[in-house]
């Protein structure tokens, strides 16, 4: 009978309660079942509120046919629903709807191959292109590195002509003491005066 | 996509439909405003309800008219796939004129019409006896 209250509001008013005490609000429906009778109402019988027999033959009347009509009216609404259902499913504009959706599905289907088809042929001239230019391109670099290779074999030649011909003017040991004797007898002068205008002056000191 | 309605609706064993008040805007007091709602009948009064088919505001307003308005299209369904109004609904249907009228409904103006003439008549006997003082 005796409810047990707790919360935000709660705590400030429990600062004046004694320590321990939980806080108790009276609450309807109070008596729970092993509460005693209260004093008033010792002696009470209850008793149900007194029935005229005339009206309650009246009523009687109307409802049984209050519940008739209620009850046909009942059917009448759950007819109702499950014509609506069987229109929704199996009606004539069901079937209109039904065809509609597959014309459409089919004429979006027929779109969808063309569209393939012709994004197929695209592909292919594509594919068909860039293969043609990839071979072009090892073509041409094959061939550019063929060039290459030979460019390389003519300088490779040129510097041994080169060497060949310089051979000629290579001390060896027959040659040393010819080549030193001519080198003692024509001394070259390497030293040169520069101005800042840049003119170049090679006759100096012979020594 | 799983659709998650119907995993969330709970499954009720033996439970029914009913068409009845439950009570809007339930943290102002002493200002009652009633919704007319499909909900199962396990449900708490303003719990979570399968659909709401109308509003009744018991206060009268300024020109002495108590508002009540009804869905009667979803109405109809809901009782064709077996949903039970309660007494009060049932009485406001029988006053709108989509269901025949609630006999309590009648016995109620009977009777107080009886209570009614029952006092005119007291009256009317005191006035006689002062009358006669």
């Amino acid at each position: 009978m005796f409810q047990v209250i707790g919360g935000r509001s709660v705590q400030v008013s429990r600062l004046l309660a004694p320590r321990g005490a939980v806080l108790v609000e009276a609450v309807r429906g109070r008596k729970s079942r092993t509460d005693p009778v209260a004093k008033s109402k010792e002696g009470r019988i209850k008793v149900p509120p007194p029935v005229d027999p005339r009206e309650m033959v009246v009523l009687k009347e109307r409802y049984s046919e209050y519940q008739l009509i209620t009850r046909a009216l009942r059917l009448e609404f759950k007819e109702e629903v499950l014509r609506k259902k069987y229109e929704e499913e199996t009606g004539s504009l069901a079937e209109e709807r039904a065809r509609q959706e597959a014309e459409e599905h089919h004429a979006l289907m027929a779109i969808n191959n063309q569209e393939n088809l012709r994004m197929l042929q695209v592909r292919t001239l594509r594919v068909r292109q860039e293969k043609e230019d990839a071979e072009r391109k090892q073509v041409e670099a094959s061939l550019q590195r063929e060039q290459q290779q030979q460019e390389f074999l003519k300088e490779k030649e040129k510097d041994i002509l080169q060497l060949q011909e310089d051979v000629k003017n290579f001390i060896t040991l027959e040659n040393l003491d010819r080549r030193i004797e001519d080198a003692l007898d024509n001394p070259k002068n390497y030293n040169f005066a520069v101005d800042k205008e840049g003119r170049v002056v090679k006759q100096t000191m012979l020594q | 996509m799983v659709h998650l309605s119907s995993l969330l609706l709970k499954n009720y064993h033996g439970g029914y439909v009913v068409i009845r008040f439950a009570l809007a805007g339930h943290k102002q007091a002493n200002r009652p405003f009633y919704r007319i709602v499909a909900a199962y009948n396990k449900r708490a009064r303003d719990g979570k309800y399968l659909e709401q088919l109308g509003t009744y505001d018991p206060l009268p307003n300024i020109y002495n008219e108590k508002l009540v308005s009804f869905n009667f299209d979803r109405i109809k369904y809901w009782i064709g796939c077996g949903a039970h109004p309660t007494k009060p609904v049932a009485k406001l249907l029988g006053l709108a004129g989509f269901f025949p009228l609630h006999p309590m409904t009648i016995t109620e103006a009977e009777r107080q019409r009886a209570q009614t003439e029952l006092m005119a008549t007291e009256d009317v006997l005191e006035e006689q006896k002062e009358a006669e003082v």
